[in-house]
């Protein structure tokens, strides 16, 4: 063992707290630490990970006090899978953004570091958190770093950007407040298992208040239809890097939220329902939007959204096939994702508008970087040899097993939405001549963007010619969600207890 | 006709949620059960904290607290960001108002007094009402109330980053402590001395003095640079 779980928590926070004073005697460590602490986050995850899988859960209690009395971290199949894959994720950010403002301008660049390490630090606080205020404070940390980072660039743009997120944020955060009052004054007990175990005594018309509540206020952050208006803006004028990590980690935090709520807590079996419409509204509103799209990250971010909306779809399916394919299709989106972020924004870096029609004939003067770009495309849309062909099949087999053949056929069409506008760009990048005058100049990736970059490319071709790789921890992963009993008992109980 | 829809859902959603409040109950029947009872009870007989406020804030869910000073601290950094650029090029305040001289005079006077009523607050966090976060708070006051009175008063950038990083690090190292010690994080590893006297909780006072520190240079901070944003 390397350490327990509250470290993932405690350390990023130490080290935010310490960077400013450390910056002040080497400007170059306010970069370091926090790849430092990154790594250590993705080797003590990745550890834990695997002790979990051999002895079972991983239960902490802090300040001394059991559950339901104190708060308590819970490091699960499911968890630990979704911890160790924010903290690669990023790892891998900050990797590609390690030049960020070198030596242009100090003050921002230390700014950056910090809120990137805490946004990834708030994002696995909402997932091995076994506390639903605490689960909260974690919204709040994650929330907070990432307005500050879409307001980065410090312009008429983004602080429109920040400010629409701030105030759908700032209202989610209220209702989410609502609707943890309204379950403690109906169980007087914040323990998301003592809760889980006590909902049956519930009234239902609070049971279905509150599930509303939480709903629309993590809605906004897990980017569901009618609250996601914030999304494009945001990861359109937040630095490339952060499009990523918004991506990869903070939208998957928010997915896990509501899905903790739907199986975990709430006893109320249409909410799966619920979440299949909602997800199917999504996944369309969101592809055909990106269809229309004239800027590169919107397209990004709205076929971001639908993907989200892809796996809530999954996840309502509810079967352990469903589980397993949303938890694939997770997996998948945050390693195809960030690479189209990378790729894309080094492919736009010299261009103001980062239109698409400013890529046309990029292919030939960045090769790479149009090969690691058509990689990314490819894979998301699903074919064959690639990462999210898996995938896809998991979601159409899963619903194929349950008779849901509506969901099957839209699912196909929105497919091939995806793939017109995708492969656009392509078409765009390689077959279309290169001007002077209206083409993007290219731009020459450094070495750490070159690596990162390498890195989820290898991974999605890994995960596309050999998928048994990763679909034991994924199976391990959804057969953890769905066993809402063993989950209660082992927190009451303090299964694999770290108390010593 | 937009309008009207609009209006007419709200008074449905209205009338839905308050029928639901009005039947929630906060403070009667449905709260005698849950976990209340055991924060009153080990307050007094284990942690031996005269405040129930404090102990809960602090040791139950002190990792909940530890969260908030970072979105504090989160919130006046991005602050700061954000105004950077424009604090950078411009040394002079953006609101400039002349004070009469009683203003002057009466808080040069009470400046100390708001100090030190803020300071106590914070020690006593866990035997009076209060606690960092409030005693941090009347130290800005404290220091608006000056930034007000006096165009040139001015506070060290530098200092405040080093008074809020280090309570910050304390914090955290504080409970890291706790973790080698007792066994988790955020534990009390000291003596919990005897109820109602000042040494008395172990960590929790010496944590909430931490949190006054930290609050109030991080509000000073946020006050002095909204007063020197310029455009």
């Amino acid at each position: 063992m390397v350490g327990s779980p509250v470290l993932l928590i405690a350390i990023p926070l130490l080290a935010a707290f310490v960077i400013p004073l450390i910056g002040m005697i080497w400007k170059e460590l306010v970069r370091i630490i926090p790849g430092l602490v990154l790594a250590y986050m993705l080797i003590l995850s990745a550890t834990l990970l695997y002790y979990v899988s051999q002895n079972g859960i991983i239960v902490e209690t802090i300040a001394g006090w059991q559950p339901p009395w104190g708060i308590n971290l819970v490091f699960s199949p499911l968890t630990g899978f979704l911890a160790t894959l924010m903290s690669a994720l990023g790892f891998l950010v900050w990797l590609f953004s390690y030049r960020f403002k070198r030596n242009v301008d100090f003050e921002p660049a230390k700014k950056y570091f910090i809120f990137l390490m805490l946004l990834i630090a708030g994002a696995i606080g909402i997932v091995i958190t076994g506390d639903i205020f605490n689960q909260f404070v974690f919204i709040e940390i994650t929330g907070i770093s990432a307005y500050a980072l879409t307001a980065f660039y410090t312009g008429r743009n983004s602080a429109e950007a920040s400010f629409k997120y701030l105030m759908m944020g700032a209202l989610a955060s209220s209702f989410l407040l609502v609707a943890i009052a309204i379950l403690y004054s109906q169980l007087g007990t914040l323990n998301m298992a003592d809760i889980a175990s006590k909902m049956h005594t519930m009234n239902p018309t609070y049971k279905i208040i509150a599930l509303i509540f939480f709903i629309t206020g993590i809605g906004i952050e897990a980017e569901i239809f009618p609250l996601n208006g914030w999304a494009p803006d945001a990861y359109t004028e937040a630095p490339g890097p952060v499009g990523a990590a918004f991506a990869g980690i903070v939208v998957k935090a928010g997915v896990y939220a509501i899905i903790r709520m739907i199986f975990t807590l709430f006893d109320i079996p249409s909410a799966y329902d619920f979440l299949i419409v909602i997800g199917l509204i999504t996944l369309i509103v969101a592809e055909t939007s990106a269809l229309r799209q004239e800027k590169l990250k919107r397209m990004l971010a709205y076929s971001s959204i639908g993907q989200m909306g892809l796996v809530i779809v999954a996840f309502g399916i509810g079967t352990h096939e469903g589980v397993f394919a949303a938890l694939f299709l997770m997996l998948n989106h945050a390693v195809i994702k960030p690479l189209l972020f990378f790729s894309g924004s080094s492919l736009v870096f010299n261009s103001k508008e980062k239109q698409i029609a400013e890529m046309n004939g990029l292919g030939k003067r960045m090769p790479l970087m149009a090969a690691f770009f058509s990689l990314g495309a490819f894979a998301i849309v699903g074919l064959p040899p690639f990462a999210g062909f898996w995938s896809k099949l998991s979601v159409l087999s899963a619903a194929a097993n349950e008779g849901l053949l509506l969901i099957i056929v839209l699912i196909l069409i929105v497919s091939v939405i995806e793939i017109v506008y995708y492969f656009r760009v392509v078409n765009r990048i390689f077959f279309q001549e290169y001007s002077r005058e209206k083409s993007a100049a290219p731009h020459r990736p450094r070495v750490n963007a070159l690596v990162a970059m390498f890195v989820l490319a290898i991974a999605i071709l890994v995960i596309g010619f050999y998928p048994d790789a990763v679909t034991g921890i994924l199976h391990n992963a959804s057969k953890d969600l769905l066993n809402t009993d063993e989950y209660i008992n082992n927190v009451l109980q303090l299964g694999q207890s770290l108390t010593r | 006709m937009k309008k009207f829809l609009v209006i007419l859902i709200l008074a449905v959603l209205g009338f839905h949620l308050f029928a639901a409040f009005s039947g929630l109950g906060f403070g009667v029947t449905r709260f005698e059960k849950g976990v209340k009872d055991f924060y009153l009870e080990k307050t007094v007989s284990e942690l031996h904290v005269a405040n129930t406020v404090t102990s809960i804030v602090v040791n139950f869910r002190g990792f909940d607290t530890l969260g908030e000073v970072t979105v504090l601290f989160l919130a006046v950094s991005a602050m700061g960001g954000i105004l950077y650029k424009r604090r950078h090029h411009a040394g002079d305040r953006s609101v400039l108002f002349s004070s009469s001289s009683i203003v002057r005079s009466g808080s040069k006077l009470l400046f100390p007094a708001i100090i030190l009523l803020g300071v106590y607050i914070f020690i006593h966090g866990h035997l009076s009402p209060g606690g960092g976060f409030q005693g941090g708070a009347i130290i800005a006051t404290g220091f608006l109330l000056m930034l007000i009175a006096y165009e040139n008063f001015s506070v060290s950038h530098n200092t405040l980053s080093y008074i809020e990083s280090f309570a910050g690090i304390f914090f955290v190292v504080i409970g890291l402590l706790g973790f080698m010690n007792g066994g988790t994080f955020l534990q009390n590893f000291l003596p919990a001395g005897i109820l109602n006297n000042l040494f008395s909780g172990g960590v929790i006072g010496i944590i909430y003095v931490m949190v006054g520190f930290k609050v109030a240079a991080e509000l000073t901070g946020l006050i002095y640079t909204i007063l020197h944003e310029k455009d």
